[in-house]
């Protein structure tokens, strides 16, 4: 699904080069639930923001689902964002003015989803998270718990093939980030692919994978597979 | 589109406080604008409602010579073919008074047409039919507003008015006012056949050397108005007095009469009246700078708000919103905040415009602002006001990264907070150059009522009404017997009334001169009175008939005329030709409005007066009130059929300035809405920079930053940009103030404190709005703002 090569991004300074992201080659199949980890400063954000097509590298490739994603144009771009991928953030980026369902429907609105249709997914996403009776409300009348929530519900109300969640956790306490963790574990199980960025050893194992990044470089890149099955209840 | 609303909406409640600024600001200037556009509309369109204006034309001279024979018309009648229709118009030299049988006499005004006039000008009849109605000798045609004061609800069709206590008239119709603005005004109109019989005037009509008459000329479809005027000049008599002028008369289009400045005198030109295009270019223009005002401040509100905005942009775009719903959102909204200004600015309208017809005497219908016309070009303006002043903005906001936009956080930026210094920089200077402005017309108008060289203060002037006239004895006698009463004097003087001007040839000392002058009459109470003083020579002697033909004159007259010895100089002076002599020079004062420039004056001593002044004792301030009272129910009983009308010196004299007190109004007016929109604009970007500056604040303060530290702080920028507002300002408003000071013939000086006091009137203004958020932001307790990590 995603295949990178050779990705470098690095500042130019007056007399050295400084790399942000140095990666020769990783390739990430339909299906996969990777974390990323590495200290502060390692690339984890900027990887993620490349694979999201929020950022272009200085040099490389990436091709996602067989074709050249930098080549793509303004338009398509929009298109992939619309149907392909969700984001999910630490700082939540939900819109202050905009209600729970509001901003669970923005998306669908912009991928042109007709409005009883948006009604009913919205529903459906409310139902499945518990928050039918938090529609109403907006993002500063609910816990972090709840806007993280909302926040994972908005991008998947879409329907995409791909979650990137960068730090989804970083912002809220223990409790409430393993139940994050394995809603993410489980919308993978139904088939999404999941990458995440965390700090946190514990969230991490709750992946497939685990690509471990320093100074821009792939660390190592391990996958288990059967360790954390059984926390799945 | 309803999402539009809703997300509108609730960005407007999530900062109400700069949402709400923006919005007064914008709808204050657009009212002011929408006044001001429409009120230039209506003076642009005057007179356009007139069907053949295309073809109508004054004749005259603007410059010298309005006045035309009456018999050129029966002349241009017969002689020229081109002219397809002639109207000669008179006003009458005293206003009339018309009563309807025993009611209240009212003073009105009257012109005299020929029997075409509603065949050149196109009037609505409310009443009768117009097209005979001056036909009938001693009919009169009068104005709805005229017929109501005369006759109250009662039909006015057919019925008699008394004019002047003497002659009847007959009303033969009624007209409405016009609707749109005209530069001709009159109440009631009668033919110059009537005027033979009611001012019988020797041979006016048959011989060329009088001129009382302007000549309104329809030409023919096509005829040229050069070659017409032409041919109408060579009819005048060769030997006419004014031969050589001829050439300069034309046919001047009627069309744009109402801003050219012609040069009518006299009580009997009211009827036509212009207006300064200069000035109401110049309201023009400073309703542009206030307008200028709001949109910087719209500006600097909505590109904080969109930095604010930044963010959530990024969210959008990266759950799939294109750059251009964006940006096409995002202008919606600004467009649905001009449209509510536009809304807000029209309720303002209609609440405020009565006022600001009162204080300022801006005048127009108000029926123009329920056209569908205006409807389409408000809003249309509206339409391209939002998107010009915002696109911009807008498309760098939307265009901006989505990543950046999630990753950065909001910090002020140098190069645009300079921009808006600069913003503000222009804001507050145009709100300078206005306040200055104020401030020195002002002065103007002190300076021309308080330095006019005569004394003004406890003077009244009794108008002498014919019946007056042959009483002035009695009228003298019981006046003195009233103990209020000091002086009284019989004058033809009063400020803001016309004199007589004078132009003639005389042989003094074996030499011809020409002689032009202003004069009136006065008697010798006169010069103590107003407080002349006499530089050479004796004044008028006390009431004795020696002096029946002794003249003074003022100094410009010996100065003009070149008189090396004044005192018994001989002139031939009146109508009767009496040789007069002068026998004193009285020093100069300003009979005139400091705009004109001092002329010689000869001062008679005949008994002809138009005027009584009636210095008043004062002593007492009860005593003061009762004399007033009892000076108008001695008047009003020798003067039962004319309205006897008492006017203090000094009040007479402020209107002389009236229509500088306007523009000193109008012009205060906007300031005021000037400096109002720009403490808005700085009050909100001070709300904006402490709020992105809070962190700063308050590290300061755990640092150990005072309060007026942190006050100095956030003020020092404003502060800064004030300063240099001053500066741009300063010059612009010192050569503006020349230019309008230029007209008057005797000025005020520019005194370097206008400046200093408009300058620290803008930064007081300033620091207060300033200072009343920064004192906020100082004084919190700075965990708070350190908290929000």
């Amino acid at each position: 699904m995603i295949d990178l090569k050779n990705i470098y991004k690095y500042y130019d300074n007056k007399f050295q080069r400084t790399y942000v992201l140095k990666i020769n080659n990783l390739t990430i199949k339909e299906g996969e639930f990777v974390t990323v980890m590495g200290p502060s400063g390692a690339g984890k954000s900027t990887l993620l923001n490349i694979i999201g097509m929020l950022d272009v590298p200085n040099e490389g490739e990436y091709f996602f689902m067989d074709q050249p994603a930098f080549q793509l144009k303004e338009k398509k771009k929009v298109e992939f964002h619309r149907n392909y991928v969700g984001f999910i953030f630490q700082a939540f980026h939900l819109i202050d003015e905009m209600t729970v369902a509001e901003n669970i429907e923005t998306p669908l609105i912009y991928k042109g989803v007709k409005s009883k249709e948006r009604k009913a997914m919205v529903a459906e996403m409310l139902d499945r998270f518990n928050m039918v009776a938090k529609k109403d409300l907006f993002p500063s009348q609910l816990s972090g718990g709840q806007q993280q929530l909302v926040g994972i519900a908005r991008a998947i109300v879409g329907k995409p093939k791909l979650l990137l969640a960068d730090e989804p956790t970083g912002n809220l306490h223990s409790e409430q980030g393993k139940e994050i963790m394995k809603l993410l574990q489980k919308l993978n199980k139904e088939g999404i692919t999941v990458i995440q960025v965390t700090h946190n050893e514990e969230f991490a194992a709750y992946g497939k994978r685990i690509v471990r990044l320093a100074d821009g470089r792939i660390e190592s890149d391990e996958i288990f597979s059967k360790i954390n099955q059984p926390q799945l209840t | 589109m309803y999402n539009i609303l809703i997300s509108t909406y609730r960005n407007f409640v999530r900062n109400p406080v700069t949402n709400f600024i923006n919005l007064i600001g914008l709808a204050i200037s657009l009212a002011l604008v929408i006044i001001l556009s429409v009120y230039s509309f209506s003076e642009l369109t005057t007179d356009n409602f007139h069907k053949n204006i295309d073809r109508l034309y004054l004749y005259g001279d603007f410059n010298n010579r309005m006045y035309m024979p009456a018999i050129l018309k029966d002349q241009v009648d017969l002689n020229i073919p081109e002219v397809e229709s002639s109207v000669r118009l008179a006003g009458s030299w005293e206003a009339p008074v018309f009563q309807v049988d025993d009611r209240d006499p009212i003073t009105s005004d009257i012109v005299f047409a020929d029997v075409d006039f509603f065949n050149l000008f196109s009037y609505q009849t409310a009443e009768g039919d117009l097209e005979d109605s001056l036909n009938e000798l001693m009919s009169v045609v009068i104005t709805k507003s005229l017929a109501e004061k005369l006759f109250g609800n009662d039909n006015a069709l057919g019925k008699n008015v008394k004019m002047n206590n003497n002659k009847l008239l007959t009303v033969s119709a009624v007209i409405d006012e016009p609707k749109a603005n005209s530069c001709l005004s009159f109440s009631a109109i009668t033919s110059v056949n009537t005027r033979k019989i009611i001012q019988p005037n020797e041979d006016e009509y048959t011989n060329w050397g009088w001129n009382n008459f302007q000549l309104f000329i329809l030409l023919k479809k096509g005829a040229n108005p050069y070659e017409t005027a032409k041919k109408m000049a060579e009819l005048f008599p060769k030997n006419d007095y004014e031969q050589e002028d001829n050439s300069k008369l034309q046919l001047n289009p009627f069309n744009g009469l109402y801003f050219s400045q012609f040069a009518l005198y006299g009580n009997d030109s009211a009827y036509l009246h212009g207006k300064d295009k200069m000035k109401m270019l110049i309201l023009m223009m400073v309703a542009l700078l206030v307008l200028i005002i709001a949109l910087v401040n719209f500006i600097n509100i909505s590109t904080s708000q969109w930095l604010e905005k930044l963010k959530h942009i990024g969210v959008l775009k990266v759950i799939g919103a294109r750059r251009s719903t964006i940006f096409l959102q995002l202008l919606a909204e600004a467009f649905l905040l001009f449209l509510m200004a536009l809304l807000l600015a029209q309720i303002l309208v209609n609440i405020v415009y009565p006022l600001v017809q009162n204080y300022t005497g801006i005048k127009f219908n108000p029926h123009i602002l329920y056209t569908p016309y205006y409807f389409i070009i408000s809003i249309t303006a509206t339409f391209l006001l939002s998107v010009v002043f915002s696109s911009i903005p807008i498309y760098r906001v939307s265009s901006s990264k989505a990543i950046d936009n999630l990753k950065k956080k909001i910090e002020p930026d140098r190069k645009k907070s300079i921009f808006r210094g600069v913003l503000v920089a222009a804001q507050f200077s145009i709100a300078i150059v206005l306040i200055a402005f104020t401030l020195l017309v002002q002065k103007q108008v002190d300076f021309g009522s308080s330095n006019l060289g005569f004394n003004q203060s406890n003077v009244v002037g009794i108008n002498i009404t014919p019946q007056l006239h042959s009483k002035k004895e009695v009228l003298m006698k019981l006046l003195e017997e009233k103990p209020g009463v000091d002086k009284i004097s019989f004058t033809q003087y009063f400020p803001g009334k016309t004199n007589s001007h004078w132009v003639t040839n005389q042989t003094v000392d074996g030499v011809e001169k020409h002689y032009q002058f202003d004069t009136f009459n006065a008697d010798v109470d006169f010069f103590d009175i107003l407080g002349l003083q006499l530089v050479n020579g004796r004044l008028f002697s006390d009431k004795l008939t020696i002096d029946q033909h002794s003249i003074l004159v003022n100094e410009t007259f010996v100065c003009e005329h070149k008189i090396d010895n004044p005192i018994g100089t001989k002139l031939i002076v009146g109508m009767e030709g009496h040789q007069s002599e002068i026998i004193g020079v009285v020093k100069d004062f300003h009979y005139k409005a400091v705009s004109e420039p001092i002329l010689p004056l000869l001062i008679r001593n005949e008994p002809n007066a138009s005027i009584c002044l009636v210095r008043l004792q004062t002593s007492n301030f009860a005593l003061f009130h009762k004399t007033i009272q009892d000076i108008k129910t001695v008047a009003a009983e020798l003067s039962p059929s004319f309205p006897v009308e008492i006017t203090f010196l000094d009040q007479a004299v402020k209107n002389m300035y009236q229509s500088e007190l306007q523009f000193r109004k109008t012009f205060s007016l906007f300031a005021i809405c000037a400096i109002a929109i720009c403490c808005l604009g700085i009050l909100a970007m001070s709300l904006f920079a402490c709020q992105i500056r809070v962190k700063e604040i308050g590290i300061r303060k755990v640092n150990g930053a005072r309060i007026s530290e942190i006050l100095m702080l956030l003020n020092k920028d404003f502060v800064k940009w004030v300063a240099i507002a001053f500066v741009i300002a300063t010059p612009i408003a010192w050569y503006a103030m020349n230019k309008w000071l230029q007209k008057f013939a005797y000025k005020t000086e520019l005194s370097w404190w206008i400046f200093a006091l408009a300058g620290l009137m803008a930064l007081g203004i300033a620091m207060l709005t300033v200072s009343w958020q920064s004192w906020q932001a100082a004084r919190r307790n700075p965990v708070e703002a350190l908290r929000n990590e």
